[in-house]
Parts: structure tokens; sequence; C-alpha cells
């Protein structure tokens, strides 16, 4: 059940290429929110932009009642966010929509992140790997300096003793982490690479920019994964009342806020 | 957290919209609230003066291809296109989960024809006469923006409205309250063919058609291109729209147009609302129908205002 929560402001950091981490204190938000859910946030300080932000939450602090988000600066809201600081009160409605749902016996999962679209994913993977599951993820961005999730995932995936690999893949438009190219040819690897071990994944998570999105889904449905995305419109009341983020799926149009932010890839029809 | 319910007063907050009895003059602006169900988290529903619901059809409607919403300097372009899944589903579903919740009614009525206005009234009779979903009101929409047919085509055109609002009247006794655009030459004309087809009650204003351009892509912003402005940047309109319709007709007018605080709203009544509509702000403030009418109380007590029914038309000028 969501709740109406104000939200003090404790940290607002630039990570670098437009990339910003905020902690915000929200403990009941905290302790509710499941991987993938979002918060609709009341950016303080500017009245004559009337509407919320929907942000996944990148992170929690339940006993100290934290709450991460990392966001890009894209427009007028975000980039007056980068002025917040401590001492700062936004209002959060959340923990919003259905947020990523493998299966019980998911064994084996592939999670893609490009761009911030990694963030939501890293209480997903969390989670996994809490569950013993073998996670593999594929993070893309611009350059390294962009990656700015690496060092999280990585350091969880160190520790994992389920998890075939000990780090994410990674890949670069301009080559200075990983591989240079785009997520989808790590995808393309990763799911050919587990047809030849047949270990085959039972289980794909993906977020990041639509064609990406729309690109894995097609590659996991070719291999016969079983995958979902997480979905970005443009969103007003954020509970479902106004109709404004419908999503076209096969099963009619969708809100994006509370029937969503995460649907499975085969029912979304791209546009 | 439980679901926010107005302060105690002893001000007097009952008003009487067209003769439909409201314990406190607030209510929500058609297709901002749904039915009430979506916000039951934040506010107590059956605090409100009534819940307007989400403009229904016959059968359903798809409504229109996204990007739907633009935000714009205080405010917010829509398109939605009274996307909705037909008057069944309000009847058999939305209807009785407001009765249980003890909250009161008004349905917001459209159609593409003035036949489909008819029908869905019909339907809603029966389903009310069946007594598992009561209406309290109708409220005809003769002024969305966002569609081809029905909605604005029709409430723009004096006969038109006369017409629609004589077919619906003939359908039922219960209140009908008539929705009108401000994208008219003299939205008093519209009122005083309401009134003279035997509505009830008129409330005002609809969204301003309006559209906004991303320069660098040389794109609109709406898929539909234009779409509806509400937010406080229309209050300014709407308190005209609402003072001039007092003047011009006898019916009691439901006020709406940029309603964030209590103070908005009394703006309203002075100018000659009788009750008020919260629209846009509940995307702000999931609480903001409450809000509103606390904001109501505080004026009132600090004004010693015994009753709002005193603010109604009280403007000096």
């Amino acid at each position: 059940m969501p709740v109406n929560e104000k939200a003090p402001v404790l940290l607002n950091m630039e990570l670098g290429c437009g990339l910003w981490l905020m902690t915000l204190r929200s403990p009941i938000i905290a302790r509710a929110v499941e991987p993938g859910q979002f918060v609709h946030m009341l950016i303080s300080g500017m009245p004559d932009h009337i509407l919320r932000r929907p942000f996944s939450v990148y992170a929690v602090d339940v006993d100290k009642g934290l709450l991460e988000i990392l966001y890009q600066v894209v427009g007028v809201g975000t980039d007056h966010m980068t002025t917040l600081a401590q001492g700062a009160e936004c209002e959060l409605i959340g923990p919003i929509g259905r947020g990523w749902q493998p299966f019980e016996d998911t064994s084996r999962a592939l999670l893609v992140g490009g761009g911030v679209g990694a963030a939501p994913l890293f209480m997903l993977a969390e989670r996994l790997v809490a569950a013993g599951v073998d996670v593999d993820v594929v993070l893309g961005a611009r350059t390294r300096a962009a990656l700015s999730t690496l060092d999280h995932y990585k350091m969880l995936l160190a520790g994992a003793e389920g998890c075939t690999r000990d780090k994410p893949r990674t890949i670069t438009d301009d080559g200075s982490s990983g591989r240079k190219g785009l997520c989808t040819v790590l995808v393309e690897e990763a799911l050919a690479e587990a047809a030849e071990k047949e270990a085959p994944y039972d289980y794909a998570a993906v977020c990041g920019p639509e064609p990406l999105m729309r690109a894995v889904a097609s590659l996991t449905a070719t291999a016969d994964v079983p995958c979902e995305v997480s979905l970005e419109k443009r969103m007003a009341c954020g509970v479902g009342a106004c109709l404004s983020c419908v999503v076209e799926t096969i099963h009619g149009k969708r809100r994006a806020c509370v029937d969503g932010p995460v649907f499975m890839a085969d029912e979304v029809v791209w546009a | 957290m439980s679901a926010l319910a107005p302060k105690k007063t002893k001000v007097k907050l009952a008003v009487d919209l067209g003769g439909l009895p409201m314990h406190n003059p607030v209510t929500t602006a058609s297709g901002t609230f749904a039915a009430g169900k979506e916000y039951a988290d934040f506010v107590d529903v059956a605090a409100l003066g009534a819940v307007t619901t989400k403009g229904v059809s016959l059968n359903g409607w798809e409504g229109n291809a996204s990007p739907r919403i633009a935000e714009t300097p205080s405010g917010m372009l829509n398109s939605i296109g009274l996307q909705n899944p037909g008057v069944q589903h309000l009847v058999d579903r939305e209807l009785p989960w407001l009765a249980a919740q003890g909250a009161q009614a008004i349905v917001n009525v459209s159609g593409h024809s003035f036949e489909e206005y008819v029908a869905v009234i019909e339907a809603l009779e029966a389903g009310a006469a069946a007594g598992t979903a009561p209406v309290g009101a109708y409220e005809i929409n003769v002024s969305c923006p966002n569609v081809d047919a029905g909605g604005m085509t029709m409430g723009c055109h004096g006969p038109s409205v006369e017409k629609v609002v004589s077919a619906c009247r003939a359908a039922t006794e219960r209140p009908l309250i008539v929705k009108l655009t401000p994208n008219v030459t003299d939205i008093t004309e519209i009122a005083r063919a309401a009134e003279s087809a035997g509505a009830d009650a008129i409330s005002l204003i609809n969204t301003l058609l309006g559209m906004a351009i991303d320069a660098r892509r040389r794109r609109p912003l709406l898929a539909r291109v234009v779409g509806g402005l509400s937010g406080p940047a229309v209050k300014p309109v709407a308190l005209r729209c609402v003072w001039e319709c007092h003047n011009a007709v006898k019916l009691p007018l439901l006020g709406m147009g940029g309603i964030v605080t209590g103070t908005d709203a009394v703006e309203f009544m002075l100018a000659g609302a009788t009750a008020v509509a919260v629209g846009t702000a509940n995307f702000m403030d999931p609480c903001a129908t409450v809000h509103v009418i606390d904001g109501i109380i505080d004026y009132c007590e600090e004004q010693r205002v015994s009753d709002v029914n005193d603010l109604i038309g009280a403007l000096k000028c």
C-alpha cells in the first residue's frame, strides 16, 4: 500500500556524466519497497513545475530508513534536483507498482542495465544473489565514467557464491570500459555461451533505453528465456487514476505506474 | 498510515448543488480521480462532498496515442481522450465500491452522439434502480477537447447543448450538471442554453485547448498535437467564467480550474460557485481534496464565517 511520505534529502552528489545519487530519509517506503518499484517525487522548490517525477529505487538501508535514487539530468526537474542540499525536503509517494517478479525456481538470471537503467536492477540482483541464483550482469554506458553502478555490482558479485561470473560484463560506446559497442552485443554473447554450455538462463530482466529493451526482448524470446522489462512513460498521478502513462500490451492498454513499470517483455507491443 | 479525513469544525459546510446534497462543497474534477479507489490509500473518499467519476461512454473508448501529457508552466496539458472501459464496468464495479465506502457519486457522462449520452444514463439508471450502483447526480460532459465527436464539438454550440441536455433531462430525474468548455466566445450563452434545457447545475471549466512544442526536435509534445490545459495556470480564466455565469444564470455552479488550496476554493465560491472540484492538484498531492476542505474550514474560522453558503457570490464588486 503506497504512502505519501515527507522525505528530507540527506546527501546529493554528482557521480559524473550527468549522473547523481540522492539519499533521502523515507523509512516507511524504504521498509516496504520491492525491487523494481518506484517512488513519485514532489521535488522541493519548483512550484511552477507542478508534476511529480517518478524514480526507481536504487538501494535502501532499512535500518536507517534511507532510500537512494540514481538519477540522470535530462530536464528541468532533474536539473533542479542537483541544486538540492541536505535539509531540502521532498515528498514521495511509494512504493508504487509491479516490480521485478522472477520465478520462485529461477536458478540462472541475466540482468541487463543500459545507462541509468542499471539502477532499478540492483535490488533485484541483491535479492537473487541472496537466494543463491547464478546472476549474470551486463552493464552498458556511453563511457567508463558513466558506469556509476559498476563498483556496487562488482562488490555484490565478488562475494556471491552461487554466481559463475564474479563480475559484470561491461561495454561502452567508446570502449573505455570493457568492450566497445552496445549492450546487445554482450547479451548475444551471454546467450550463445549459455547455449554452448547447456546452462540456459531461466530468467532475464532489462532496463534502459527503449530500443535496448526491445532488442533484448527479441534476443531472449529467440533463446526462449522469459524476460521482464521496466518501462518509463510520462506520468501524472502515479497512482493509476489519470491514464497518462499507458503502455500498449497484448492485453490492451495498461498503466505503467500501477500495472507496471515492470512487464513481461512478450506482453509489450513495441512502438 | 490511514486515509486522511478533514478536521472537525463547527462551520456549516453542507451545500445543495441543484438538488444534490453535499456534506461539504468539495468534489473531484472528472478524470483526475478515476472512481476514487486509486486514492483510497490517501484520503477518506466518503469525507468528500462527492466523488466525480472519470468520463464514461457506452461501450468504452481506447483513448488517444501516447505521449498523452506534457508539463507546462504552472500547469499541464493532457490528451487522454476519455479512455474508459464502458458504463457497465462502472455500474458493476466502481459505483458499488463507492457506495460501500459511504461516498456519493457524481457520474460524468460522455458520448459521441446525442443517443449515446442517453444510453449511458439509461444504463446508470438501471444500476441505480437495482440499488447496487447509486448515482447522486450526473455531470454531462459537453466539453472534452480531446475527442473528435461529442465533447467540446457539442459544447461550443448553444442549440447542440440544448438538444443533448433536453435528451438527458428526459432520461433521468436525478440532478443534471452540465460541464462547460471555456473554449467559446461567450460562455454565458452556452450556460443559458443548458439552463433553458432543464439543467440543475453547471460545472466549469473543462480544460483550455493548448499545445506545447519541443523546439529542438521540432515536434509537438503530445501525440495528438493539441490537448487540454489544466492546473494553477488556468485559475484566472476559470474564475472569470464562474463569475460571468453567476451573473447570467440562476443555476448553482460547480467551479473548478487550478484549485490547489482552500483559499483557491473560497475564491471560486466568492465568484459564485456553490461547490468546487479539485483536479490537477490531486497529481501534485494525493491528499489535495482533504487539504482543500481543511483550508476552507481554516478560512471560515479565521473570517468568522459560520456557514459556507454565506460565501457563494459574496464578491464585493
